[in-house]
């Protein structure tokens, strides 16, 4: 079984594209599963100084997938989430 | 081949709304007669002002006549704003974000204006800038720039109030902004927070990358669409409300008063004083200030009111939760005589102080 993480960069308290993001990802992870992708969710909040360290600036709601942000600034549906966790299992 | 159909479908349904929402604007600028009867005349006309029912008239007949003149303008407002938000190159302007003093305060100038059109992005991005090694001033710039010069704010003010009130604000909001970022940036407490704030080499080293994936072109512009949707859902209610309250003032003050107390000198203090602190919900200011304007508001006192926006207390009680007060308290004391400042300057300047 394959794993992937998967940060969902935002933030703290959620706002609504925020939690709008963090949902498509969970969509995307629970379909994953079944075809044999571990997707490990993390939580990040936008404003820590390790997130800014990590990535630089961003804007809010950003994913990281494995490391590397690949959305930011928009709320993606679950298909396009999961089309990009399946590129970064294989 | 019936997947492409299908995005080539939606792209042009897409376009041609977009296309459609410009084209009604400039149609309705060319064809635009000007209404001399306001909704005070719709009230005489129904005999409302001796009714019971004048209460309850009052913001129903002020949200009709509101919206049948500025439908058109919120609909174009809405829908640029979110395209712009959509196709402005985010991933570009963050990157050089945080390269130093000089890249800081220029982007935080031009891009604010294109970033920020809700505070959801704008706190963020004010850490990020101040985290990120551009500092407390660029921070500050910013944070000040994007409420008073976004997308939506200066399309309303150019189309609802003018288009020079619109571009004076542009050029006395972006000269505020970037005074109160230099001033901060000097002052023993704006210095101690962006040591305390500052990360080393940021995003050097580590295997972290930043690799935007671009969608097609039909889905970003849904995207856009559904940006604008959620913008106006996040505005409008609070618009709406603010509207009914513009309404009551419209047809109670009397012009005696605004011309006596928003001319001149004085008015330019008032109206800088009561823009500020006193919180109205985005684009009701503009609102607000047209009708002031009308009842005879000097444009001294028009600029100085409308740039009170980026000081209000909601917009300071974000900020404290990062910056210290005593940041908070410079920005705002530096926004208040940059907003006279600018109203006595545009006041002479235009002939009507």
């Amino acid at each position: 079984m394959k794993e992937v993480k998967v940060e969902v960069i935002g933030t703290e308290p959620p706002c609504m594209r925020c939690q709008a993001t963090r949902k498509a990802v969970e969509k995307a992870a629970e379909k994953l599963k079944q075809a044999g992708v571990m997707v490990n969710i993390e939580k990040a909040n936008i404003m820590s100084k390790e997130i800014v360290q990590k990535y630089g600036v961003l804007v809010s709601p950003a994913i990281a997938i494995n490391n590397t942000v690949k959305i930011m600034g928009r709320v993606p549906n679950s298909e396009e989430v999961e089309k990009l966790i399946m590129e970064a299992a294989k | 081949m019936e997947e492409k159909t299908k995005r080539a479908i939606r792209k042009a349904v897409l376009l041609a709304f977009f296309i459609i929402v410009i084209g009604l604007l400039i149609y309705s600028r060319v064809t635009a007669k000007p209404t001399k009867e306001t909704f005070k005349d719709k009230l005489s006309a129904f005999g409302l002002w001796e009714s019971p029912l004048l209460y309850v008239a009052i913001p129903a007949l002020y949200l009709a006549d509101y919206f049948s003149h500025a439908w058109i303008c919120l609909l174009f407002a809405f829908s640029v704003a979110g395209l712009i938000y959509e196709f402005v190159p985010k991933e570009t302007i963050t990157r050089y974000m945080g390269r130093g003093k000089a890249v800081g305060y220029g982007l935080a100038l031009c891009m604010a204006p294109f970033l920020t059109v809700c505070s959801c992005t704008m706190v963020p991005l004010f850490g990020g800038i101040l985290y990120a090694g551009a500092g407390i001033g660029p921070a500050i710039t910013f944070l000040l720039m994007a409420p008073a010069a976004n997308i939506l704010t200066i399309l309303m003010t150019g189309e609802m109030i003018s288009w020079e009130v619109a571009g004076a604000r542009i050029i006395a909001s972006a000269v505020v902004a970037l005074a109160a970022g230099l001033i901060v940036s000097v002052t023993p407490w704006g210095k101690a927070v962006e040591k305390e704030f500052q990360v080393a080499d940021s995003a050097a080293g580590s295997s972290a990358k930043v690799e935007i994936v671009k969608p097609p072109l039909d889905e970003r512009l849904w995207a856009a669409l559904k940006f604008a949707g959620y913008l106006a859902k996040q505005i409008l209610p609070f618009f709406i409300i603010g509207l009914m309250v513009v309404g009551y003032i419209s047809a109670f003050i009397p012009e005696e008063i605004v011309e006596s107390y928003l001319t001149g000198p004085t008015g330019i203090l008032i109206a800088s004083v009561l823009g500020g602190p006193l919180y109205t919900p985005t684009l009701v200011e503009i609102a607000l200030g047209q009708e002031l304007w009308n009842k005879g508001m000097s444009k001294g006192a028009l600029l100085s009111w409308l740039m009170g926006q980026p000081y209000d207390f909601a917009n300071a009680m974000a900020v404290s939760r990062i910056a210290k007060w005593k940041i908070v308290a410079t920005y705002f004391i530096v926004a208040w005589a940059g907003s006279v400042t600018f109203g006595f300057l545009y006041g002479m300047l235009s002939g009507s102080l």
